[in-house]
């Protein structure tokens, strides 16, 4: 069976969050920031952006640009409890939602619904249509037959509209258009296609994998796939809503030093694995995002086999996917952590006595920590591979 | 006119999965694929998309590429004028004059369907934006459907009928708020009849699967085929007939039956 994938966006989800909490914010021009002033930008308004500020620039830098702009901290937990009540009307549709990066995407997969609730682009309307009634939110939303599809049909029409692709036009949507309008294809990628003259989609679908491989090497098949609209993953479910635990620390002064990067990973894999323990949740996905002095940012993920939440099982994850992403040598500003597929635990019972000594110790360990930090406050016992970070963490 | 000016049957979208389980389409068939295997059962289409979206010139050119070049179609106009009139409405007109151009150019495109909600009454404010939004839309073949009762006035039919503008008639559950089924020609280059079925309990659920719920019988049919469409075929010089009960293929099936009975 054909697939449907729904697709919607909430276009600079923080702000218009934002928004909503504060009516006298609308058409303003808005930068969402920590107020210090080695902040970077987590999110801007349109009226921002068009004055130049951009996701990631220094504060600074960016108010020089928008001399208007209201600043504002961010606030994660409201932003996530908007998205939830998002998901919320998403569920009615399908179980299958998957949020993405908890930035105001969210995809649902509606295949075979269409006896109960109709064809894909009306369940896109009717969504749209009760997120606008119920939280003022008016989101972009898009059909197509993968999410890959979907995210370049909501990027046509942003700030706001729709898109439907139907299944078999995937490539002919995508031919005419410019290649960075591709999830996944990155600068590097970019670039080297720009310098055989590459730009568009088509130019790059008329290559072979082979061919391709000789400008982005392992990442050919993956750019192929890409330009021809052909992304078999599958959408994923997050588990209940608020299961998605983001960390970040921003660098002061900007680091490329390896023990401070490490540092920076155990902390925030300790503050994750205590907000997991705290709810009796562990997670099997971690992510972590690393965003470069320039500006650029890049996102690689470890996944585990079954959920974990003792802080060495965390930091192991986030490390294999810390060096997944990390290459450059430009020094980097902020690293974030967020741990997804959250679920409860599940531990099978071994008929014999084969128990993981180690994984034991871990987490009592673990939950020594947090009695201890529960009594005496967060920062007064730290792991050896930890070191105290100057710089705030939230 | 003549008695025997060319009537086409048809359905109101073509791109609905279930129409593979109801064996319209062969298993397996993709969306990119409906319109091809459609274009065998039937001489023209109702776009149903284009009132989900603002119609894009490039689609509509991709669309007709592939189609062969004998379909005939009707495009709903978009809702951000009919039913989530927005602010900018003007340069929604403009956007859909431009993105349906393709379309138009092809002279393949039989005409622009302003599908007006229930909610859309007989009002001083609604009889202006009506005026205005016509002439927004000169000189796209307009036909206009009003889905409440308020409209059916003589002096509606010929406020249209100077624009020739056609009136659609309509066929749905007898309740007493619709617009009722008539045969009323307004524009003698076109005569326009959507059948939505007569689902009673389903048209408020708020459902479209059980709104466009309905098997129409023969008998039902005939009525029109008989005793209505034969006057209207008189008075124009072409007609669509379109079904909208799309729910298992019964809108395929109905069309089928109604054009034999016209045959």
């Amino acid at each position: 069976m054909e697939r449907k994938i729904v697709h919607l966006n909430i276009a600079d989800f923080s702000v218009a969050v934002e928004r909503l909490l504060d009516n006298t914010l609308k058409g303003k021009p808005l930068i969402i920031a920590d107020p210090s002033p080695r902040a970077v930008v987590f999110d801007m308004s349109d009226e921002a952006y068009g004055d130049g500020v951009r996701k990631g620039m220094l504060l600074n830098a960016a108010r020089l640009r928008c001399r208007s702009a209201i600043v504002l901290p961010p606030r994660p937990e409201q932003y996530r409890n908007a998205l939830n009540r998002c998901l919320d009307h998403a569920l009615h549709y399908t179980p299958l939602v998957e949020r993405s990066s908890g930035n105001g995407h969210l995809y649902l997969d509606v295949t075979g619904t269409h006896r109960l609730f109709g064809p894909a682009p009306d369940i896109g309307w009717r969504l749209r249509n009760t997120l606008r009634r119920d939280l003022g939110l008016d989101p972009i939303w898009s059909v197509a037959p993968n999410k890959l599809v979907a995210k370049v049909a909501s990027r046509l029409v942003k700030p706001r509209g729709e898109y439907i692709v139907g299944g078999g036009e995937e490539t002919s949507f995508l031919a005419p258009l410019s290649l960075d309008l591709l999830p996944g294809v990155g600068r590097a990628d970019l670039i080297r296609l720009q310098h055989v003259n590459i730009r568009r989609v088509q130019q790059a679908a008329a290559l072979s994998v082979q061919q391709l491989s000789v400008l982005c090497d392992h990442r050919a098949r993956l750019l192929y796939q890409a330009v021809r609209g052909i992304d078999l993953s599958p959408v994923r479910p997050d588990g209940p809503p608020g299961s998605e635990f983001r960390h970040q620390h921003l660098f002061s002064p900007d680091t490329n030093q390896e023990t401070v990067v490490r540092a920076a990973v155990a902390t925030l894999a300790q503050q994750a694995g205590h907000a997991l323990r705290q709810r009796h949740l562990g997670c099997r996905r971690v992510a972590v995002t690393l965003l470069y002095s320039d500006g650029v940012a890049v996102v690689r993920q470890a996944v585990a086999k079954t959920p974990v939440n003792d802080d060495p099982a965390l930091q192991q994850l986030a490390l294999a996917a810390l060096y997944r992403g990390w290459h450059r040598r430009v020094r980097l500003r902020q690293i974030g952590t967020t741990c997804s597929l959250v679920q409860h635990p599940v531990q099978q019972l071994s008929l014999f006595a084969a128990i993981d000594l180690r994984r034991q110790k871990n987490k009592r360990i673990s939950e020594a920590f947090d009695a201890i930090r529960a009594r005496c406050g967060q920062d007064k016992i730290l792991r050896g591979c930890q070191q105290p970070l100057h710089g705030g963490i939230d | 006119m003549a008695p025997d000016s060319p009537v086409y049957v048809g359905t109101c979208g073509f791109s609905y999965p279930e129409w593979i389980d109801a064996g319209i389409y062969p298993p397996g068939t993709k969306s990119a694929q409906m319109l091809g295997r459609y274009r065998q059962l039937f001489p023209v289409v109702e776009l149903n998309y284009t009132w989900y979206q603002m119609v894009r010139a490039e689609t509509v050119e991709r669309m007709l590429a592939g189609d062969g070049s004998t379909l005939l179609y009707c495009a709903k106009l978009t809702r951000t004028m009919t039913h989530e009139i927005a602010d900018d409405w003007q340069a929604q007109a403009d956007l859909y004059c431009r993105g349906i151009e393709p379309l138009s150019a092809s002279g393949r495109l039989l005409g622009v369907l302003v599908q007006l909600p229930p909610f859309f009454r007989r009002t001083p404010e609604n009889r202006s934006y009506l005026a205005r939004l016509f002439d927004a839309l000169h000189p796209l073949p307009l036909a206009v459907e009003f889905r409440h009762r308020s409209w059916a006035l003589d002096s509606v039919f010929k406020g249209l009928a100077e624009r020739r503008i056609t009136l659609v008639s309509v066929d749905g559950p007898p309740l007493p708020e619709l617009f009722p089924a008539l045969d009323v020609v307004t524009n003698p280059d076109l005569f326009y009849l959507r059948l939505h079925g007569r689902n009673s309990q389903g048209w408020r659920s708020g459902s479209k699967q059980q709104q466009f719920d309905y098997d129409y019988t023969e008998d039902e049919l005939r009525q029109w085929s008989r005793d209505r469409i034969p006057n209207m075929r008189a008075a124009c010089h072409a007609g669509v007939i379109l079904f909208n009960n799309h729910v298992a293929g019964q809108a395929v099936r109905n069309a089928q039956t109604m054009s034999r009975l016209l045959r």
